[in-house]
């Protein structure tokens, strides 16, 4: 890290998008901080820093946290899944080829964090009614879409995936 | 031409989405070349303040730290900043011009203003070092409320005016007071329009590298308007326009303050790159940006509206404040467009409008969506509705008699618009908006049936229709290049930027009906100075109109020269030639064929010659230049239900007819309207900024500045009607402001609709809950 | 902002006033108040750190200044506090009167806060301030049970 002696650092071992990564970090980095810069996953975005907009949403064990709520130390010995690790080479993760067809996107920078709470949400709510896939975006904030390809776009997904 | 349905009006799925939706898209952050300084700013807390002193030794000396300035350390450099619009010439206006400079200087005049810029090895230390430095100000009464501003006696902003008016102008077209005295009713009202944010959900943010060895400068810049920030880059660093190269990449929204130009931020990071020889870097924060972002405006009508007793509309006069914050780089852009919307789709026979700018301690005030159309909207909106309950007319009985016929197009209204020309509506038919809006709403049925009864089971629900023009596609003019390559790919480059309304799509679609390929097969590259440095910018919804008509022009031309060389080898005459399948063929005859990459090959010889009077490849640039806007028009339906004790309002339906002249992409056109409603929502009910009585924000964060949620925005139902533009070959029509403009009047007609019989009179915006609450109480007879 | 109340003392009016301008007593009660000097007459400076909110541990840098002071009955306290979350000023005025062989105090304090602090801590800052008053009255009034249980008495 520029301008830190290792002394000031501690070690941080997190395993990201499935690979085990090792860095010495300030105590303070902000985890958003450290997925975007230090590892250079910059698909994560950062849109508030004080935890409400939700474009910094990640995997943390499976669970959907927002990074920049989080410090880097607190994932060591954990499991981060970011944007980067949905998609299999070329071929699109179901959730944002369904994306991509409803439109569900404009600007593009708050739709990672939207992806990261849908896809464990989708996973425990396979066949979503309209009401709960709006309680479900409703910690993400954009300023673009109005929402209402996001929601056209879950539905897409759920039906792809079997679910009417 | 073509064997596929046309690209024109589908939906076609986005080009560049698979690079958005897997993280791999480009924003000004991502940008991390090793060895990057990064910049904080040290902003002042009070809003109007002398300058005494500013002490950066500790700072500098902090480890890691490598700068620091204050405005003193600029020398020459520093300048108060460009008028980036000339005031529209009207008649006896009057305009002081004040800019802001890059650091204060002097004082400072409002709260956020940069005081001192902090270079270190992190963002962390940058921001360590703030602490570290030492200033002192002199705390002036600060001033906020526009007719305070006004009033003898009031703490003076700007020295040299000896007052707090910064610009006068006056649009008038017959005889308002002829039309007054003739009146059946006169309506007027005091309407209130208050600030909000543009919340972006990307931040502002700049990277500067400057190259010593080759002597370049290469800038990413959240910019709408890359090319004039190369242009300005270029003039204050003294450097030529090929040496400076600005790069706006994917942009997360936009919305207008990101084409305001030359911030401090932008003019002083590659300054500090130059200086240091070095990349430097800033992002803002997002409580930064409620303080160092411009944002929209405030506005104090006093409006009066003359009716006959049949409900035709007479005159209008209308005189009203508006707040340009502590500087007004921006002309008088948004009051005139206000001016110039309140006119909407009616004939208005006489108008006296006049808006006095005033200075405040107040952030910059800019165009964000809408730039000043929807005040217009809303103080003529309430005052029809008004009239209509006086005389007894259903509010879109009103609205019906006053509309312009379709016989009456192009219509000179008589005054001056936003770019300096006669406002002349191009082409509208305005009675089938209204007609279909009702319709799709079921307005009779609603106002006959559903609307008693539910009120006889205790339940508020309320319907307002209202209707509105938007001015779009202004010039001076946008340029493409369109190149067929050698692989068959065909290229694109136009000098406009994109924040997320399609271009890469939409701009592909145009080129692909006319060259006969497949919308993915067309590259299209925005928003690079190094690939495009001819043009102006994104705003004032002209993307489509004004570079894609250029990439429609350029593509023609491409054609032209395609088919004339393949006409030459496959022996025939020109017009037997068709683009089809990406290939050049003879009509009739398909197997006689060339494609169109072998074409590009063989128009670029390495032996032989190219002719005189033509040019190799297949490679054409055009420009296009309107000089004067195309009139978008749209009629919203919103129907709310009111809980009467809480004062919360759930919005039950929302609809949008909307003619933005001939759609390319119906996904993408319902987007920027769903987007443009979901804005319009949240400046009518969620969205209010609160200051106190010493321009102090109290709620520049998420937390308290309310922008909607997926719970709070219905799924707009959208119908398009297309009356083409004559303007422009495609006949399209800008939309990116359409949602938001309107929003708030019909938001109020629907709320005062529900709670009819109350006497509630909604006259400002943004209306929340608890401002609705007091309302409510405080009328007679209100339940305590 | 303002704060204004009343608080009883089981003292005098002297020894109330006296409490009040010891620059020890008040770093003493005052949470958060790292350091008061009497820096020249009727001037105090002196550092204090408070969280608001999301705010944690802003640091001020604090002046203090007397005016009009009428002892033991009245005094004008002028507060100037500056730190890298804001700033805050305000004046207020201070009444002693006897009452019943201890002192009733009377305050009015108009307070002006500014930068972070009151961008995001708005909501907080009538809480914050109450509770860090009320935590200040208490521990002045304990110094000064103290300083009476110890003999100065009138």
């Amino acid at each position: 890290m520029p301008g830190v002696s290792l002394a000031d650092t501690h070690p941080v071992v997190v395993t990201v998008n499935g690979v085990p990564r090792e860095r010495a970090v300030e105590p303070r980095l902000l985890l958003s901080d450290f997925l975007r810069h230090e590892l250079g996953l910059t698909g994560t975005h950062v849109g508030c820093e004080h935890g409400v907009c939700g474009a910094c949403t990640v995997l943390l064990d499976g669970e959907a946290v927002r990074a920049c709520l989080l410090f880097a130390v607190q994932t060591d010995g954990h499991e981060v899944t970011t944007v980067e690790g949905l998609a299999e080479g070329e071929d699109l993760h179901p959730l944002q080829a369904a994306f991509r067809e409803a439109h569900g996107l404009q600007c593009g920078f708050c739709t990672p964090g939207v992806l990261m709470t849908l896809v464990p949400f989708l996973a425990e709510h396979p066949a979503p009614t309209e009401a709960d896939i709006r309680e479900a975006l409703s910690g993400h904030l954009c300023r673009c879409t109005g929402y209402a390809g996001m929601v056209e776009a879950v539905k897409l997904a759920a039906r792809a995936a079997g679910h009417p | 031409m073509t064997e596929s349905p046309s690209w024109l009006g589908r939906r076609v799925p986005r080009n560049e989405d698979a690079r958005l939706l897997t993280g791999r898209a480009l924003f000004v952050d991502d940008v991390n070349p090793p060895g990057t300084l990064h910049v904080a700013f040290f902003r002042s807390d009070h809003a109007h303040a002398l300058i005494r002193g500013i002490e950066l030794g500790t700072a500098r000396r902090r480890p890691g730290v490598v700068a620091a300035y204050t405005a003193a350390d600029l020398g020459e450099f520093w300048q108060p900043g460009q008028l980036l619009v000339a005031p529209v010439p009207v008649e006896g206006a009057v305009f002081h011009a004040v800019t802001q400079g890059p650091l204060a200087r002097g004082k400072v005049c409002c709260a956020g203003e940069a005081l001192a810029m902090v270079v270190a090895e992190s963002r962390y230390l940058a921001e360590d070092a703030l602490a570290d430095i030492q200033v002192d100000l002199e705390p002036l009464p600060a001033v906020g409320d526009l007719e305070a501003a006004l009033a003898p006696g009031a703490p003076v902003i700007h020295q040299g005016l000896g007052g707090n008016l910064a610009a006068r102008a006056r649009q008038r077209k017959g005889d308002y007071e002829a039309a007054r005295a003739a009146a059946h009713r006169v309506i007027a009202r005091r309407f209130r329009y208050d600030r909000g944010v543009s919340g972006a959900i990307e931040n502002r943010g700049i990277v500067a590298a400057w190259d010593p060895r080759a002597e370049e400068l290469t800038v990413w810049d959240t910019t709408q308007a890359p090319i004039p920030i190369r242009n300005g880059l270029a003039r204050v660093l003294g450097l030529r326009e090929s040496q400076v190269r600005v790069i706006a990449p994917f942009i997360g929204g936009g919305f207008g303050p990101k084409i305001m130009m030359h911030y401090p931020e932008e003019l002083l990071v590659p300054w500090a790159a130059r200086r240091l020889g070095a990349t430097v870097k800033w992002i803002e924060d997002r409580q930064e940006s409620f303080f160092a972002t411009t944002q929209e405006r405030l506005q104090i009508h006093d409006a009066e509206l003359a009716v006959a007793a049949d409900g035709k509309i007479l005159g209008v006069r209308d005189r009203f404040l508006h707040d340009t914050g502590a500087y007004d780089p921006y002309g008088l852009t948004i009051p005139i467009n206000t001016q110039c919307t309140l006119l909407g789709l009616y004939d208005v026979p006489c108008y006296d409008s006049e808006f006095t700018v005033v200075f405040t301690n107040r952030p910059i005030v800019t165009p964000v969506r809408g730039a000043g159309r929807q005040h217009g909207v809303f103080v003529m909106e309430r005052l029809l509705d008004f009239a209509a309950r006086e005389l007894g007319l259903d509010p879109v009985e009103i609205r019906r008699r006053n509309l312009l016929t379709p016989d009456r197009f192009p219509h000179d209204h008589g005054i001056l618009f936003q770019d300096s020309a006669p406002l002349i509506y191009d082409s509208g038919n305005y009675a089938p908006l209204l007609e279909r809006a009702a319709e799709r709403v079921e307005y009779q049925r609603f106002k006959r049936e559903t609307q008693p009864a539910a009120r006889a089971g205790g339940r508020r629900l309320g319907i307002g229709i209202v209707s509105y023009v938007e001015g779009t596609g202004i010039g001076p003019y946008e340029g493409a290049r369109v190149t067929i390559e050698p692989s068959g790919t065909v290229r694109v480059a136009t000098g406009v930027g994109t924040q997320g309304q399609g271009h890469f799509t939409t701009f592909a679609q145009i080129v692909a009906e006319v060259l006969g390929v497949e919308v993915g097969r067309v590259e299209v590259v925005t928003g690079d100075t190094r690939e495009f440095g001819w043009g102006s910018g994104t705003f004032a919804s002209r993307g489509i109109v004004v570079a894609g008509t250029a990439c429609h022009e350029a593509a023609c031309r491409v054609r032209a020269k395609a088919v004339a060389l393949a006409a030459e080898i496959l022996g025939v005459a020109a017009e037997e030639v068709e683009l089809a399948s990406a290939g050049a063929r003879v009509r009739g005859a398909p197997q006689r064929r060339i494609g169109l990459g072998e074409l590009a090959r063989r128009a670029n010889p390495l032996r032989g010659a190219v002719r005189p009077g033509t040019e190799p490849g297949l490679e054409a640039t055009a420009y296009f230049g309107p000089d004067r806007g195309s009139t978008a028009a749209g009629v919203h339906a919103m129907v709310v239900e009111v809980d009467p004790e809480t004062a919360l309002v759930a919005i039950r339906r929302y609809v949008v007819v909307h003619d933005c002249g001939r759609v390319i992409n119906p996904a993408i056109v319902d987007g920027q309207i769903q987007g443009g409603v979901a804005h319009g929502i949240g400046n009518a009910f969620y969205e209010a900024l609160a200051w106190d009585e010493n321009g102090q924000l109290l709620n520049a964060s998420f937390m308290d500045y309310l922008l909607p949620t997926a719970l709070d925005v219905p799924t707009v139902e959208i119908v398009h009607l297309e009356t083409p533009s004559p303007l422009n070959p495609l006949g399209v029509k800008g939309v990116g402001e359409a949602g938001a403009i309107p929003t708030a009047a019909a938001f109020a007609q629907a709320v005062e609709d529900a709670l009819a019989g109350t006497g509630l009179e909604i006259l400002e915006a943004p209306l929340s809950p608890n401002r609705l609450f007091e309302l409510l109480q405080a009328l007679p007879g209100a339940a305590r | 902002m303002i704060v204004k109340g009343e608080h009883a003392f089981s003292g005098r009016p002297e020894l109330v006033w006296a409490l009040l301008l010891d620059p020890e007593v008040i770093a003493k009660a005052m949470p958060g108040t790292r350091e008061l000097a009497l820096t020249a007459p009727n001037r105090y400076e002196g550092r204090m750190v408070v969280t608001i909110g999301p705010v944690t541990a802003a640091e001020f840098a604090l002046v203090i200044m007397l005016e009009e002071l009428a002892p033991p009955r009245r005094f004008v306290m002028r507060v100037d506090g500056n730190g890298r979350f804001g700033f805050t000023r305000g004046t207020a005025r201070v009444e002693l009167a006897a009452n019943d062989g201890g002192t009733m105090m009377r305050y009015e304090a108009d307070l002006q806060v500014g930068g972070k602090i009151a961008a995001v801590g708005q909501r907080l800052l009538d809480v914050v301030s109450r509770t860090l008053l009320r935590a200040g009255l208490a521990a002045l009034g304990k110094e000064l049970e103290h300083r009476l249980g110890d003999g100065d008495r009138p």
